[in-house]
């Protein structure tokens, strides 16, 4: 055999890699040994006490912080008794109740519940056709990252003085400022989603030959899920923060008012008790979304699919 | 055993003077230079070489993800421009599985999405093709609940279930580690030898070339090129090179690469 000469002997010693294996030991078995089955050991898993489960649930754990802050809040203002300046949380409690009985309060909340559903949805599908563009063109894409840059640093409340000159006193002024406020945020997360999706993927969907729109829902939409939903997330809580505060600003004009209304009218009436009423609202309202909305999304998805880690 | 077929004037795939180049910021990089190999029906060809030969990159082109800068790939006369259904792939990555669909759906998806099924039948094969991987009880399992060569197990059976032609692997046991690697070598030989195609699969061991072959193509790198051709004995001749013999010559091969880039 020619080469079987020129393998490993002619391998000089100093180049990289070039070390001549090691002939391999021979082993000897010295000993074996026999193992415990798992049945035969003490318990491995012992269960907790009920208590003990219990404290393992993170929402249980927040409630008593809430609880606490509650307690602390209601011995302060028993305290400083001055119902004008601060009211008890038992007086913001019972603000609160009367008002949902009266039925004003549920009235604000759908009324800002609609203009917000109309102007996020406007946002959404604005921000989806402004990621189509910047997926097909590179001028699109620019723009996009332009845009974004320069708008998502603009509070969406600094354009309502604009949006009252263009579009007056009202709800089309309030749903302006709303859709600007999603529309950067959501945009940035989808576009990202989308150019993040793995190019083993990519390959995977154009081996079966699917068509453009097949490509988009069946692989590029589910695989930029994770994004997306951060995306509605960050929109809703945007938009969420800037109708409250924009129904403060002018909420007076308009018949029909929102939650933000609600508290700058009681305010006016010196009813502080229901302006916290208000306020307790918006959290409730907010934590309702986040947590059954946007978290069952996520368990039911993403989470499912271990494409996001708890 | 498959020598029915009428000898064809044109081999089944046949790669010529295939030249890859790619662009990064700076420079445009020559990855493979005029290269040239071809493959019969029910070969299973390995394209061997050390990392950055771009031995992945000619099987991308093969598969048609990536245009040849030069040269052409024809498979069964017809010119490879684009990737589709009658060449499956199994990629190294194991994200290669659609994290949002289990195991099965997987399987469905491909066979469903490449048109060659309804649903229902697809289902049924589906099932079949997990079964034929081991992989019955994990059908309901999404891809992050299984194991790395479990999810390799997946890919291969959704790429066979394709039954395209031809099978392109790029290095699909290579982040396996050694116990399930070789348990998988054997298994992809003994599904192979239910249901022949041809395969092309890159590797850079050499003992895996030697298991998995029928042929071996070895590149060198920096541009890749074919350096040499073989064909590993049938244990039962005595005739060319044994399998010792071809490891000892591709290392020499290898080696004396290396010399001329040492300086």
């Amino acid at each position: 055999m020619p080469f079987e000469a020129n393998g490993r002997a002619r391998r000089p010693e100093n180049l990289p890699g070039g070390a001549p294996p090691a002939e391999a030991p021979e082993l000897w078995l010295d000993a074996e040994y026999g193992i415990t089955r798992a049945g035969s050991l003490p318990d491995l898993r012992v269960h907790l006490s009920v208590l003990e489960r219990l404290w393992q649930v993170a929402m249980v754990r927040k409630g008593c912080i809430v609880l606490l802050l509650a307690l602390i809040w209601q011995v302060y203002a028993t305290l400083l008794d001055n119902d004008l300046m601060f009211p008890a949380f038992d007086a913001a409690l019972l603000a609160l109740c009367e008002a949902v009985v009266r039925g004003e309060l549920l009235r604000a909340v759908s009324a800002s519940l609609r203009v917000l559903a109309a102007a996020y949805v406007i946002g959404v599908v604005a921000a989806g056709l402004l990621t189509v563009f910047a997926l097909t063109t590179r001028f699109g894409s620019d723009f996009l990252e332009t845009c974004t840059g320069m708008f998502n640093l603009l509070p969406a409340i600094a354009l309502l003085p604009l949006a009252l000159l263009w579009f007056g006193l009202g709800y089309p002024s309030i749903m302006f400022v709303i859709v600007h406020s999603v529309i950067w945020p959501m945009t940035l997360n989808i576009y990202s989603g989308f150019t993040g999706v793995s190019k083993t993927l990519r390959m995977v969907g154009r081996n079966y030959e699917l068509s453009q729109p097949a490509f988009l829902f069946k692989i590029l939409i589910p695989a930029a899920l994770p994004q997306i939903l951060t995306g509605l997330k960050i929109g809703w809580a945007f938009s969420w923060r800037t109708l409250i505060a924009s129904e403060l600003v002018f909420g007076v004009s308009s018949g029909s008012g929102g939650i933000g209304w609600f508290i700058y009218e009681k305010k006016n009436q010196l009813d502080i008790a229901s302006v916290f009423a208000g306020l307790i609202t918006i959290i409730i309202i907010g934590l309702l979304v986040e947590n059954l909305l946007f978290n069952v999304l996520e368990a039911k998805t993403i989470r499912r699919w271990g494409m996001k880690s708890c | 055993m498959c020598e029915a077929s009428a000898p064809d004037a044109r081999p089944f795939l046949e790669v010529s003077n295939l030249t890859l180049q790619y662009k990064t910021a700076r420079y445009l990089v020559t990855a493979t230079s005029n290269i040239g190999f071809h493959a019969d029906s029910f070969d299973r060809l390995i394209l061997l070489g050390p990392s950055g030969c771009g031995k992945s990159t000619i099987l991308k082109a093969v598969g048609g993800y990536i245009k040849p800068a030069g040269g052409e790939i024809r498979l069964q006369g017809k010119l490879v421009t684009k990737p589709g259904a009658d060449r499956g792939m199994v990629f190294q990555e194991f994200d290669q599985l659609l994290p949002w669909k289990t195991a099965l759906e997987n399987i469905v998806f491909a066979v469903t999405s490449a048109g060659r099924l309804p649903r229902r039948q697809a289902v049924a094969e589906a099932r079949e093709w997990l079964h034929k991987v081991n992989l019955t009880a994990f059908e309901n399992s999404y891809p992050h609940e299984l194991s790395g060569g479990m999810k390799q197990r997946v890919a291969i059976a959704r790429c066979l279930a394709l039954r395209s032609p031809v099978i392109l692997m790029d290095e699909p046991f290579a982040s396996l580690d050694a116990f399930s690697r070789s348990a998988m070598q054997e298994e992809l030989l003994s599904l192979w030898e239910e249901n022949r195609r041809t395969l092309i699969f890159v590797t850079h061991s050499i003992e895996e070339a030697l298991i998995l072959g029928t042929r071996i193509i070895l590149f060198s790198s920096h541009p890749g090129q074919v350096r040499a051709e073989f064909t590993p004995v049938r244990r039962d001749t005595a005739q060319g090179l044994r399998g010792k013999e071809v490891r000892e010559r591709i290392e020499h091969l290898l080696f004396q690469d290396r010399v001329d880039y040492a300086i």
